[in-house]
């Protein structure tokens, strides 16, 4: 059965990507990832601790190394790479060429990046001489993707590790309108380049067309034409995995821990159902159903089934269902009795709400406010300023944020 | 006098600030962010007084730089 590849941005994501049944895990340090606005990156001193948690997991863990490099990040390339060794994470995932060469000197493990859009078998053959694992361009349909697999195989087509070269695909996240995220839109709108991290989100917003001759505005039934909806292929997630990926990519190192935690769970559930011969339509709804909850712009299946490129968003935002209001924090816990202490700075919880808890060591946690005892008594409802104690069998920390679940009916 | 700031920590090394001007700017070869020169460092800030005319023409840049940690004051 494929990998399950799951995106982390913070300490609290990546507990939740392991909890969640991801087999590995993709994270960005410094200022050298696609991610790099989002500040959801580690430092070069943490690299140790995410490699040292995915350890002890059991998950592997590959760095992101993939934005247009400069002669001038030449040394901090050599030094991110020589903390990978140190640390022993598990790959590198890049596209640029002098990034692929330090790692063949190196002897680190090599991912190429869907950025080298990757879309043919002779190009596979060619980064073998560098690779393990090519992510394929996202614009390729099952049937490509199919034979690429059928070729490897039949060419016996190996890595620099001796094993068969390894196919990874996105499974599920964010598209950009543009192929394989070479996109110039943030860099000519607002000198932000995409392709260092820096992207604007320029095509996510609502644009008209104006005939410069006239003036006269066309009429676009939808302003949102340049944002595509979610990738989401849970509904054919069979078919991806016969298609012969061996990796199963979900996009989103930028977006919350409870994101991370849902959708990773989702396509764990459903991987399995696939291994188990057990994946049908009712399971399906299911996941469909959790996956509506958290971050998303409506979703379609990309390109995988042949389809062109068509499905817009047709708001701003999400179409998440569900939306988390910030409540508290994490004020103490006591280890003998498994019970946490949250202190209340916004707004109010009532018996019977659902609640949510992110935390480093908790990872993502949602329970339903069956009893409540606060300020050390009994009680129906809280609010700011109060103490509320619950009992979380894992440890707590003053880091932790509690949240209230609410539907979004925005 | 104006200044000049930069919060360095969150550069992500485009190489826009030192294009536009380099000769306040230069891409560091140690860490790939890019140095405000003889500026200096305040509580993880870097700081350079200039004069009304560079503040002026810093604007642009501060404008151009992508993750806006370019200020003047
Ligand atoms: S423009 Fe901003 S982000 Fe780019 S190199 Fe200069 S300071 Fe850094």
């Amino acid at each position: 059965m494929p990998e399950l590849l799951s995106p982390v941005g913070s300490f609290e994501s990546l507990r939740a990507a392991i909890d969640g049944g991801a087999d590995a895990i993709y994270f960005g340090t410094e200022q050298l990832n696609m991610r790099a606005k989002s500040i959801n990156s580690f430092s070069l001193e943490e690299m140790e601790a995410v490699a040292q948690i995915c350890k002890t997991h059991g998950v592997s863990a590959y760095l992101t190394l993939n934005t247009v490099m400069y002669d001038h990040d030449m040394q901090l390339i050599k030094t991110v790479l020589r903390r990978v060794k140190e640390c022993g994470v598990d790959a590198v995932i890049a596209s640029d060429f002098a990034v692929m060469e330090r790692c063949r000197e190196m002897q680190i493990p090599l991912h190429i990046s869907t950025q080298a859009n990757v879309s043919n078998v002779e190009t596979v053959r060619f980064f073998a001489q560098f690779a393990d694992v090519i992510v394929l361009a996202r614009e390729l349909s099952l049937r490509q993707i199919d034979h690429i697999a059928r070729e490897i195989k039949r060419q016996d087509i190996r890595g620099v590790s001796g094993e068969r070269m390894r196919l990874e695909v996105f499974v599920h996240g964010a598209l950009c309108m543009a192929v394989s995220g070479k996109c110039y839109l943030s860099l000519h709108e607002q000198n932000a380049s995409a392709n260092r991290g820096a992207c604007t989100q320029n095509c996510r917003r609502p644009y008209a067309v104006r005939d410069l001759e006239t003036g006269n505005e066309l009429v676009v039934d939808n302003e949102y034409i340049m944002s595509p909806k979610d990738l989401c292929t849970l509904s054919f997630l069979d078919e991806v995995i016969r298609s012969g990926a061996d990796v199963l990519k979900i996009e989103g190192r930028g977006k919350s821990a409870d994101y991370v935690y849902t959708t990773t769970q989702c396509y764990r559930q459903a991987i399995d159902a696939v291994a188990s011969g057990t994946f049908a339509a009712d399971k399906v709804k299911g996941w469909m159903e959790e996956l509506s909850k958290v971050y998303h712009r409506g979703f379609w299946e990309g390109y995988y089934l042949g389809r062109k490129l068509g499905a817009w968003t047709t708001s701003p935002g999400s179409a998440a269902l569900e939306r988390k209001v910030y409540v508290g924090k994490g004020s103490n816990y006591f280890s003998k009795i498994a019970v946490a202490e949250f202190e209340i700075e916004a707004g109010a919880l009532a018996k019977g709400d659902t609640i949510m808890v992110i935390g480093r060591n908790t990872g993502v946690l949602k329970l339903s406010l069956e009893e409540m005892v606060v300020n050390g008594e009994y009680a129906s409802s809280a609010r700011k300023g109060d103490l509320l104690t619950l009992p979380i069998g894992r440890k707590v920390l003053k880091t932790d944020k509690l949240y209230k679940l609410v539907t979004n009916d925005a | 006098m104006p200044k000049l700031v930069q919060y360095r920590h969150r550069c992500i090394g485009c190489a826009v600030c030192c294009a536009m001007q380099p000769r306040y700017w230069r891409m560091s070869r140690k860490d790939g962010k890019a140095t405000l020169l003889n500026a200096d460092l305040k509580k993880s800030v870097y700081v350079l007084g200039v004069s009304n005319q560079v503040a002026e023409e810093m604007v642009e840049v501060a404008e151009a730089c992508p993750v806006r940690i370019i200020k003047i004051f």
